[in-house]
């Protein structure tokens, strides 16, 4: 059975590994400049005050065509997932149904559900593998500029490998985000039992999960911290306003955190610690407004994960979607018996 | 043919109206309240020195939704070509091929070039629809972060219609991009026969021509203009300066609306700055290597497209995706009609 399906999966794996290859050849001879220009900035031996060595670092690279393949390389670890869902997921039984073929493979000395479990085994370990060592090669070339983004506060190409854009690409997530891909499509597969409208759906929900599973899950997955800030203290950006005596508070970019935290949510509390929804009638024709509000108390309370949970949440949401593939697959496995 | 095409197409007609649907209520709820905050921030009544109230309201989308909803709309807009060409484009033909039916349809009394045109052209106008409804929508919804880009200082990759990110979700060009892609499907899927493989082979070239479009042919479609200002450290660029004495001296261009296609540093001669570092700047102050450098007299050496150029590049650009497009097609229901199969 093994070999039946490596041979069916074969023109897959070929195109795979000719893309990592490809992947790895344009990573490997970009890196070193990167890693150079970092080292040329003297962010090496930096470890306090490093504000101004990041802000040159990150402003040699913008522009060039190492942001290009920085962009190029996240890009391609977020559409990873989805496409072996897509390709290897949907069609992998899909194909085999619609095609009639199954009645060939399912006469078989070997179950149906042996078949299926060596399939969903090999191919499944296979989009694991493939999406590590994407995650691990782009992981590696933008290793410099994650270093820098941990040295300062903050930095020009707003890197913060803990917030959702970038937390989905690097690190062991996409693993777990390829199993669950490769799981979904073979499920929606046996479901559907039609190729195209398989993959069609497979992809419509795998993208809704990656767009809402960072914004309503993850920050819940560990509880996050908690801190209230004075007015005075964030550098007042953001929107301040007073409509109809209702308080209009957002902050721009709050500063006083330590690089790479993740700020989940902010709102304008009270002294008490109940949101402050009207503003203090005193401060609607101040001419310091913001300046006006803290004085009578308003403050900033704000959630957020700290940079040290980056691996910690990693773990986490990796095992959760393992999880989620397991079932899947086990569903998969089960439901077999009962078609055609 | 018409009524039969419109039969076929039918499930992914309905899919694509009920997503242009959602992504129009999406765009709807969200832009009402970008347009208020906008109005709020006071930019729509400030004609002169809006400086201050553009920052704000910048600043005030960091980290709100209305960026998320940005951002997904730059991903909606790049994303559809692609689908269109997956999932409308290879599977016309090569389904009718993979699973033999195509015996039936082409022994009706309708030939095979009427069959495969009137196909293509449901098909073509129907991508170019949904394409160019999409585009408006995500425009309407991004002219209030447009009119206030031109005051941001820096170059990012957003900061102007005109760079390489944004050129390729505004404007006219989506249609180009959406009639390319399905024109490319179907061809791939009559030459592949079959529908995964062309699926695979479709998303991978017209990626590959999306890469080398913006890199190599966009910049010369209009002749680039030229600007040389002098070095002055003192407005705040940046220096590298690696192991061996090698200098490389970085001020980012503030041309606002432009696409900057090239920004060096240059010596008197004429030939780009490296150094090498004198005993002035390597491990010494800020200050006596800026005297150095300003002793120099190196200037600053800026190619780029201005903004004006943002709907000719459009228009022409356009123009030749529509003109390939239309090559596909014509080979397309050439190769069809040859065929003995």
């Amino acid at each position: 059975m093994l070999w039946v399906t490596w041979r069916q999966f074969r023109p897959q794996a070929v195109v795979a590994a000719a893309a990592l290859a490809a992947v790895a050849v344009t990573l490997a001879v970009t890196g070193p400049h990167l890693a150079a220009l970092y080292q040329g900035s003297g962010l090496g031996g930096c470890t306090a005050d490093c504000g101004s060595r990041v802000a040159s670092f990150v402003s040699a690279v913008r522009g060039t065509p190492s942001e290009d393949i920085f962009y190029g390389g996240v890009l391609l670890v977020y559409a990873l997932p989805a496409l072996i869902g897509l390709f290897w997921g949907a069609p992998l039984i899909t194909r085999e149904i619609e095609s009639g073929t199954f009645r060939l493979a399912w006469n078989q000395s070997v179950t149906r559900r042996r078949w299926v479990a060596a399939k969903l085994g090999l191919v499944g370990l296979a989009a694991m593998l493939t999406a590590g060592l994407l995650s691990l090669m782009v992981t590696w070339w933008a290793s410099p500029l994650y270093q820098a983004a941990q040295q300062a506060s903050q930095n020009s190409l707003s890197i913060n490998r803990l917030s959702p854009p970038l937390f989905d690409a690097t690190g062991i997530v996409p693993v777990g985000y390829a199993a669950a891909a490769f799981a979904l499509g073979v499920m929606v597969g046996l479901l559907v039992r039609r190729t195209i409208v398989a993959m069609a759906i497979t992809l419509a929900v795998f993208a809704a999960i990656q767009v809402l599973w960072p914004a309503f899950v993850r920050p819940h997955l560990l509880p996050p911290a908690h801190t209230v800030q004075h007015l005075d203290a964030l550098t007042w950006n953001g929107v301040g306003d007073v409509h109809r005596g209702h308080l209009i508070l957002q902050p721009g970019t709050l500063t006083g955190f330590s690089p790479g935290t993740w700020i989940t949510g902010s709102q304008a509390v009270t002294v008490s610690g109940q949101p402050a929804v009207m503003s203090p009638p005193a401060c609607e024709s101040a001419m310091q407004f913001v300046a006006c509000l803290d004085q009578h108390g308003i403050r900033m309370a704000v959630t957020y994960q700290p940079a040290s949970r980056y691996w910690e949440l990693q773990w986490l949401e990796a095992g959760l979607f393992l999880v989620l593939a397991g079932g899947l697959g086990g569903a998969s496995y089960w439901r077999v018996r009962r078609l055609a | 043919m018409i009524w039969m095409s419109w039969r076929q197409f039918r499930p992914q007609a309905i899919t694509a109206g009920a997503i242009l649907v959602a992504v129009a209520i999406v765009l709807g709820i969200t832009g009402a309240g970008l347009i208020s905050d906008y109005n709020g921030a006071g930019l729509s009544s400030c004609h002169l020195s809006c400086g201050q109230d553009a920052t704000n309201f910048q600043n005030s989308l960091e980290g709100s939704v209305y960026l998320v909803v940005f951002f997904a709309g730059i991903g909606v807009m790049y994303a559809t070509p692609a689908l269109i060409g997956l999932f409308w484009g290879a599977p016309l033909i090569a389904r009718e091929l993979e699973t033999g039916t195509y015996r039936l349809a082409w022994n009706q009394s309708v030939s095979r070039g009427r069959w495969v045109l009137a196909k293509l052209g449901l098909g073509g106008l129907a991508s170019v629809a949904v394409a160019g409804l999409l585009s408006l929508m995500v425009t309407w919804w991004a002219s209030p972060i447009s009119s206030v880009l031109i005051y941001s200082k820096s170059t990012s990759a957003v900061s102007s219609r005109l760079t390489p990110i944004m050129f390729a979700a505004r404007g006219v060009a989506p249609l180009g991009y959406a009639a390319f892609a399905f024109a490319l499907g179907v061809t791939l899927g009559m030459l592949l026969r079959r529908t995964l493989p062309a699926m695979a082979l479709t998303l991978v070239l017209f990626a590959a021509a999306q890469l080398v479009m913006p890199a190599f042919v966009r910049p010369h479609l209009a002749s680039p203009q030229h600007a040389t200002a002098a070095y002055d450290p003192n407005r705040g660029g940046e220096m590298i300066i690696s192991n061996g004495g090698r200098m490389v001296v970085v001020e980012s261009a503030s041309i606002p609306g432009a696409w900057i296609l090239s920004d060096t540093t240059i010596t008197p001669a004429g030939k780009v700055f490296t150094g090498p570092a004198t005993s002035a700047c390597a491990g010494a102050s800020i200050n006596s290597c800026d005297s150095w450098l300003a002793g120099r007299h190196l200037r600053q050496y800026v190619t780029y497209q201005p903004a004006s150029r943002f709907w000719p590049l459009q228009w022409t650009e356009l123009g030749i995706y529509l003109a390939v497009s239309a090559g596909l097609g014509g080979v397309c229901a050439w190769q069809i009609r040859r065929k003995r199969a």
